[in-house]
């Protein structure tokens, strides 16, 4: 078989080899000196994380908006899960043998997307969509400030009608934990992992292989030209607010036995994935998953061995360098700045 | 009659631009619009693009009114439009930025044929189908910005100066590609800053000044204009 050395050396030489090369060696370093739940904590966080970034860049790149309300879908995902899966696992308790101890968890996590994707074509409807059809003028500002006040208004709502406290269940699928390589990893976080792998696959596939993924890449490219060509832009606008509200809703439902539902619960995820945006450059969505198992690690890495509070100074130090050397990000050569259009 | 405008007023925000603009196309023509900068050549063909909201007038396509429509309506009713920016997507490979001009083509089949039409057409885009269109030369992209446009086999194409930036032995070859598409029975509109060379290959000619049509005619009339000889062709 004929390998082409060059073209991986250079890979490796570029800003995205040099920072994939560091991070496997960090993680590999770190789950020697530490155990392997270092490991499975970078890659189930990372895996969160990919799904709420992908939704981001997705905003930025299609509707041009610097969303800061994405959190508020991952916690109304989470809330939707809570509601949907008490009930049902209260009836688990009672009935062991029934099918719902393993279709249960799934209902609640299709809802939890659901909820996600409607929420964002209420938001797209009653927010968006009227100042869009008002003035286009200053957009950039004017949207971002409109999403700083959706997060504000949502986290009271959730505060005012379902109260301040916490949310949560105590399992998703229970049994014993499954030993990987002499570690113990739940199977809620095995669950968790694969689900996300899985629908970060299919919307890769979907962005790049069908008519409609790439009616959406073309209008984050060229809103003009993707008239031109014949696509309606108002569905394609609401068909990605949609798809990723319901990216964030249905990480905030998988992760529910993790992390309990409550009102600012969606701060913490919105912040990562912003550093995930920005360090693998606008409008990526490969270089996005990277970059979020990359940010993931870095803070699984500064909580064992820093301490818990340095979780956002380390990440966020790391990246104002990152801009100051490479303001495109580390994937993000080929892209536009959406900011610059 | 193909294409008929009628009275066309249009502009950007209180800015008005074209002031009662009305001219016709039939089937089969090679029509052009030639005019100095700042005429509102460009203007005229977003507006009956879709791009561009009319203030007035109306448009009428194949005798439907298409005054207003959307331009991804405009588009499916067998209208393309080559934009002076070209606007294409430029982190997509040539071969992409093809599909996507078939857009409003659902059969593969069909979708197929028309790729190879273009490829035909253009062989250079043949041979670089999975470049990236933003890496590709001034005149490669003009040669996809031509060939998408052809994708969703319309039955009439706007063109906006297909030949700007182009070194002169490009520029015949996309003039050579026009003509492909007239023998095809395409019905062309063309913008061209070359008016020479424009007014001698077309059949007929509106001159466009100040948001008003000056003058029209069979384009070899127009050629030996007193008038547009001074102005535009500097005889
Ligand atoms: N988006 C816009 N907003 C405001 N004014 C515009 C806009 N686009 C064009 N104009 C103005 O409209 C007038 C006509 O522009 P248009 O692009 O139609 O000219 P043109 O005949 O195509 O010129 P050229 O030969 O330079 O391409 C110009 O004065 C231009 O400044
Ligand atoms: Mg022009």
């Amino acid at each position: 078989m004929y390998i082409n050395f060059k073209a991986i050396a250079n890979w490796a030489k570029s800003a995205a080899g040099i920072t994939i090369t560091i991070s496997i060696a960090v993680a590999l370093y770190a789950t020697i000196n530490s155990g392997p739940y270092v490991l499975v904590n970078t890659i189930i966080t990372g895996g969160m994380l990919a799904l709420v970034a992908t939704g981001l860049t997705l905003m930025l790149g299609v509707l041009n908006i610097a969303m800061f309300a994405h959190g508020e879908y991952f916690m109304i995902g989470s809330l939707t899960a809570f509601y949907v899966f008490t009930p049902i696992s209260n009836y688990i308790m009672e009935n062991p043998d029934s099918f719902l101890v393993i279709i249960g968890p799934v209902i609640a996590i299709v809802l939890s997307m659901v909820s996600g994707a409607i929420a964002g074509v209420i938001s797209e409807k009653l927010v968006f969509g009227p100042l869009r059809r008002r003035s286009t003028d200053n957009w950039v500002m004017n949207s971002f400030l409109l999403t700083v006040g959706l997060s504000v208004l949502l986290i009271n709502l959730h505060q005012l009608i379902f109260g301040a406290d916490f949310k949560g269940i105590v399992r998703y699928w229970g049994g014993m934990p499954v030993s990987i390589a002499g570690a113990f990893i739940s199977r809620d976080r095995i669950m968790a992992f694969l689900i996300s792998g899985l629908i970060v696959f299919l919307f890769w596939f979907f962005m790049t292989y069908t008519r409609t993924g790439r009616a959406i890449r073309a209008v984050s490219q060229d809103a003009t030209g993707a008239q031109i060509v014949g696509i309606n832009i108002e569905n394609i606008v609401l068909l990605t607010i949609a798809l990723s509200c319901a990216l964030a809703g249905v990480a905030g439902g998988s992760l529910l036995f993790m992390y309990p539902s409550y009102p600012t619960m969606g701060l913490e995820p919105l912040y990562m994935a912003w550093f995930v945006v920005i360090l693998s450059g606008l409008g990526n969505i490969l270089g996005a998953v990277a970059g979020a198992f990359m940010v993931a690690l870095l803070k699984v890495v500064t909580v064992e061995y820093i301490g818990a509070g340095w979780d956002f100074v380390v990440p966020s130090a790391l990246i104002m360098l990152i801009l100051i050397f490479k303001p495109s990000g580390i994937f993000g050569s080929e892209v536009r700045g959406v900011l610059d259009k | 009659m193909l294409l008929e405008v009628k009275e066309l007023d249009a502009g950007y925000g209180y800015l008005q631009i074209l002031r009662k603009v009305s001219l016709q196309v039939d089937t089969g023509e090679y029509v052009c619009i030639v005019g100095p900068n700042g005429a509102g050549k460009s203007t005229t063909m977003k507006s009956i693009s879709g791009l561009l909201k009319p203030m007035g007038g109306k448009i009428y396509f194949n005798g439907e009114d298409i005054t207003g429509l959307p331009a991804y309506e405009v588009t499916q009713k067998g209208i393309a439009f080559v934009s002076e920016e070209m606007n294409l997507f430029v982190n997509m490979s040539v071969q992409e930025n093809l599909l996507m001009g078939a857009y409003t083509i659902k059969d593969k089949n069909a979708q197929q044929d028309r790729m190879e039409f273009v490829y035909d057409l253009f062989p250079r885009l043949a041979e670089r189908k999975s470049q990236l269109a933003g890496t590709m030369s001034g005149g490669e992209r003009k040669m996809l910005a031509i060939g998408r446009g052809m994708m969703s086999k319309p039955t009439l194409m706007l063109v906006d100066e297909p030949s700007f930036g182009l070194a002169p032995q490009l520029t015949e070859t996309v003039f050579e590609s026009l003509d492909i598409l007239i023998k095809n029975g395409v019905t062309i509109m063309l913008v061209e800053q070359n008016v020479n060379k424009t007014l001698s290959v077309t059949d007929r000619a509106y001159v466009l000044e100040n948001g008003r049509i000056g003058l029209d005619g069979k384009s070899s009339d127009v050629a030996n204009d007193s008038y547009v000889k001074k102005v535009f062709l500097g005889v």
